[in-house]
């Protein structure tokens, strides 16, 4: 790999400005380390290695299907050597995680996270959002879904959750979507003109607030649009003003005309709060006009910038780099706009484009990105230089594994690793995975969402060190669990390998070895009290906390 | 030595000894642990070992029969006011002991906080700005922590006590990262996860921890990473916390000293907050329920300030005579106050406009009113302020700068709300 890195130190912009030719499948993984490769060149900095295949198969493993692999996975992995090359190989396991159910099921728990978890556990709505995945609805359908479900999915109260939970405040709709959705956090411009970025005014916060001003929850836990409405606000120099319907681009959508007598008003109105106070309601009249189908027109139809690519598009195109790569090519993640470029702006642009191309599927995006160099970097430093920032993706970054991760990986690792699963059918691992997710929500629950400034907390160090549950799940020595299986292994060289193979996936080196070994040796008058106690070291160490 | 080497396979006794090598080897290597990355004068200031215990009126008390009293209007209700130990102080009848105690006390009448909700209240009140949409911000306990705790502390760090379920709400870090949460008690004395398990015997406890770190120490030594590294101190916190399971037990008081504070509801948490903040922790709230009085307020107030007073006065009694006053901030707060005005079930009903809390200890000079509310307790006439001025004032009576900033990606977050400043006529 030192091959690799120098050769791309050596590499005049010029010369590297030509893609590459190569097979189609890997075009996207070719263009990503292009792109990343002409900065690296132009600073002249070296790269971490990259990653061996136990290494990679754990990170894209945690990265698709959202858990470690099995024992039988990894062997199966390691031995393939059908694919013939080692990049064949690698692309015929991403395309088996694209394709397995756990695919669905973490695509779920990541959008859960960004959009709702962090306010509310709401099964109504992971079961919606599952739904979709299975089902393999792209992005903007989800967007339109959650933004518009009166229209997109009548009487789904799953969908209605991502709005309803915010429907009480009119800020938390306006900030939340245009943050998460559009990247834009516009919060900032709600009392004055954003102090650093002249994009965005008053009048876009107002303006894109305005969307939503007539929305409100009905009794039976919908949503609804009033007929009328609109939104005033006072500006900095104490000018009261009309908002009028803006996009975060600028552009405005006009409310068509329609005269109604003050009899038909009064009747609208009546059904409308008849639909907010009484749940056996009749469901409330849709205006003609609806704030919200008008926003995802502009949003979907109109460019938002230079680039002619939807806000929404380039958004999710950065925020999927982001949860790969652990750091957004613009970031912060919700400060798109001309003053904050991305690190890479044709990268961004070409990641958008395959979104886009994809009809917003957003798989041949993350294969993409997978299948690259850049993404296959070790999160160790070699060199003796310095190590760039985070903006180079020169070397990996270790990212806390979310609430579910950890939580599945726990349950996996902790069971005999002869009696789970290798790669079986799609058919019987959707059952596999549907029990596994349902035995590792418990805890999932417990633990915290990995945020921007996140820290582990010691509540958690102190929940796996001192709770019964964490004992009952993972520490039990009964066959089926790892513990148990380890008791019945003598020799404890091969003891202590099986161990680091189930967690860590990994090989223990020599040094390990020995220690672990003369650990046991010592506690030969205990000796499977000291079998559980190293499991539950190696369960609950930082190697096994993180995805690196 | 690695540190593995060092620890397996040696006696359970030389392993004791070899652990307090282990923290040293770890201490040492604290500095570039804390993600905020604190300056000089921060270490500096978590040495002077301060303190802060919170005494959370939840449901808000009223500040007609506390602090601001207002006999003989049609506002104030049966309660006569009486005189306090420093001239031309009055405060209610309800609160005797705490009227020969207000040497080191600083009552603040005019806070004007505008929401009258109790969810909204509380979380204006104990973060001490008003929220934003995709901003989690801090409460002040972990604000707390975050300015007065050692990152490598042996001791819980911020503390809530909720013994009634009225009100109970618990406090959060926000974008401080979980590092800084509270440890949350209810319904036990003991925190959760505290205890060792039975079927686990201590030296092995210790063992596997110090295996835990040997494994953990193999990947890390490897990377440089901060988030990677609040998982090494989460874990090396685990065993100082564990020890720290006597501080919450009030048994371990002599008698007198529980009689002191009183066998109630209040006054045992009020208690374990003490031993907490003498051994170190840096933030306790108790919280006592629940003042919201919409009917039969002066029946209410009558039982309530009767405790509250009681327990109080034991505890600023305590401290002082512990030598820990100098150090400790004890703060008495709501949500909000209560109307003025009596509603037809002898109540009284949310309040933001004009109210009152007090400041006692630490940073604070003692016998001092400020601000002023009219004859009828209707509107604030003089002294007008708010959250963020009272948490300004807070962090200054503690030493800690109000000028900081905390970056959330591209953003600035000051440690206190815009504009605000603290009241310097409480600050000694």
């Amino acid at each position: 790999m030192l091959l690799v890195s120098l050769s791309l130190v050596g590499l005049s912009p010029r010369m590297a400005a030509q893609e590459p030719e190569v097979g189609s499948r890997t075009q996207l993984a070719q263009a990503i380390d292009h792109e990343i490769g002409l900065q690296l060149a132009d600073q002249n900095w070296p790269t971490a290695e990259i990653v061996n295949d136990a290494q990679y198969l754990r990170r894209v493993t945690l990265d698709l299907a959202g858990r470690i692999p099995t024992a039988k996975e990894r062997e199966e992995f390691l031995a393939d050597t059908a694919a013939g090359t080692e990049a064949g190989k690698r692309e015929k396991l991403v395309d088996r995680l694209l394709a397995s159910p756990d695919f669905a099921f973490h695509l779920r728990n990541e959008l859960d996270i960004l959009l709702l978890a962090q306010l509310q556990w709401n099964n109504e709505w992971r079961n919606y959002l599952l739904e979709a995945m299975q089902q393999q609805r792209p992005i903007d359908a989800l967007v339109r879904e959650i933004l518009l479900p009166e229209k997109h999915r009548p009487d789904d109260k799953g969908a209605v959750a991502f709005l309803r939970q915010r429907v009480n405040n009119l800020d938390a709709l306006t900030n939340d979507s245009s943050s998460l959705l559009f990247g834009v956090n516009i919060a900032c411009a709600k009392c004055h003109d954003h102090p650093l970025v002249p994009d965005w005014q008053q009048d876009h916060y107002f303006g894109y607030a305005s969307f939503f001003k007539r929305t409100f929850g009905t009794r039976r836990g919908l949503l609804a649009e009033r007929f009328e409405g609109e939104l005033k606000f006072t500006t900095v120099k104490g000018e009261e003003k009309r908002s009028k319907f803006m996009f975060l681009s600028g552009q405005t959508v006009e409310e068509p005309a329609i005269t109604r007598s003050e009899d038909q008003l009064k009747t609208i109105r009546d059904q409308l709060k008849k639909a907010e106070q009484d749940d056996k309601a009749d469901p409330p009249p849709s205006p003609e006009f609806s704030p919200r189908e008008a926003l995802l027109k502009l949003a979907f139809e109109t460019s938002s910038d230079v680039k002619s690519q939807p806000l929404v598009a380039r958004n999710f195109a950065n925020r999927i780099w982001a949860r790969l790569m652990g750091r957004g090519l613009v970031h912060p993640l919700d400060q798109m706009h001309s003053g904050n470029p991305p690190s890479h702006a044709a990268l961004l642009d070409r990641l958008t484009d395959e979104l886009i191309k994809a009809a917003y599927d957003p798989k041949p995006l993350m294969r993409g990105i997978v299948l690259s160099d850049a993404y296959a970097r070790s999160a160790q430093w070699p060199h003796a230089t310095p190590q760039p920032g985070p903006e180079a993706f020169a070397v990996a970054a270790p990212r806390a594994l979310t609430p579910f991760q950890y939580s599945l990986s726990l349950w996996i690792a902790s069971r005999n690793p002869e009696k789970l699963p290798g790669m079986t059918k799609p058919d019987d691992w959707l059952a596999v995975r549907g029990q596994w997710e349902q035995r590792s929500e418990g805890f999932a629950r417990r633990f915290e969402i990995p945020g921007e400034l996140f820290q582990v907390g010691v509540e958690e160090a102190l929940l796996l060190s001192n709770n019964e549950q964490t004992e009952r799940d993972y520490l039990a020595s009964n066959p089926d669990m790892l513990v148990g299986h380890l008791k019945s292994i003598n020799d404890h060289n091969q003891l202590v390998q099986m161990a680091y193979a189930s967690v860590f996936g990994r090989a223990a080196t020599a040094e390990e070895q020995s220690t672990i070994a003369n650990y046991l040796t010592a506690r030969a008058d205990r000796a499977d009290a000291a079998i559980t106690q190293f499991v539950w070291a190696l369960l609950t160490s930082a190697e096994f906390r993180f995805n690196h | 030595m690695e540190f593995g080497d060092l620890r397996i396979g040696l006696s359970r006794r030389q392993m004791l000894s070899a652990s307090a090598l282990g923290m040293a080897g770890v201490a040492a290597n604290m500095s570039r642990l804390d993600l905020l990355g604190q300056p000089a004068f921060a270490e500096e200031l978590q040495k002077q070992n301060k303190s802060v215990i919170l005494l959370w009126l939840a449901g808000g008390a009223s500040q007609l029969e506390t602090w601001d009293p207002k006999p003989g209007r049609h506002t104030g209700g049966p309660f006569a006011k009486i005189q306090t130990c420093i001239p031309g102080i009055e405060i209610s009848e309800l609160l005797p002991k705490m009227s020969s105690r207000l040497h080191e006390t600083a009552i603040i009448r005019s806070l004007n906080t505008k929401i009258a909700d109790h969810g909204q209240a509380y979380e204006l009140m104990d973060r001490g700005r008003v929220g934003e949409p995709g901003v989690h911000f801090p409460h002040l306990g972990a604000v707390i922590a975050q300015q007065l705790a050692r990152i490598d502390s042996r001791v819980p760090d911020y503390v809530e006590m909720y013994t009634s379920t009225e009100g109970r709400r618990k406090g959060s870090a926000g974008f401080l990262g979980a590092r800084y949460n509270p440890m949350f008690l209810t319904e036990s004395m003991i925190p959760e996860n505290l205890k060792r398990l039975n079927s686990i015997e201590d030296v092995d406890h210790q063992e596997r921890s110090d295996l835990q770190r040997y494994l953990s120490q193999q990947f890390t030594r490897q990377l440089n990473h901060h988030v990677v590294d609040s998982h090494t101190t989460a874990y090396q916190r685990v065993r100082g916390l564990m020890a720290s399971d006597h501080l919450f037990d009030i048994e371990r008081e002599p008698q007198a000293m529980r009689d002191h504070y009183g066998p109630t509801q209040f006054g045992e948490p009020c208690l374990a907050a003490r031993r907490l903040v003498e051994a170190g922790v840096p933030f306790v709230k108790v919280a006592r329920a629940w003042w919201d009085s919409h009917g039969q307020n002066f029946e209410t107030h009558r039982e309530l300030c009767a405790d509250l007073d009681y327990v109080m006065a034991a505890l600023l009694d305590d401290l002082k005579q512990r030598g820990m006053l100098e150090r400790t901030l004890v703060i008495t707060l709501g949500e909000f106050g209560r109307t003025p005005q009596i509603n037809g079930s002898l109540g009284r009903d949310h309040f933001a406009s004009a109210w009152s809390c007090t400041l006692s200890g630490c940073g604070i000079r003692g016998g001092t009113v400020y601000g002023k509310t009219d004859d009828d307790g209707k509107t604030v006439v003089e002294g007008e302020t708010n959250s963020g001025d009272l948490f300004a004032t807070i962090f200054s009576a503690l030493g800690i700068d109000v000028k900081q900033e905390t970056m959330l990606g591209s953003r600035p977050i000051p440690i206190v709300d815009f504009g605000s400043e603290a009241i310097k006529e409480v600050l000694a």
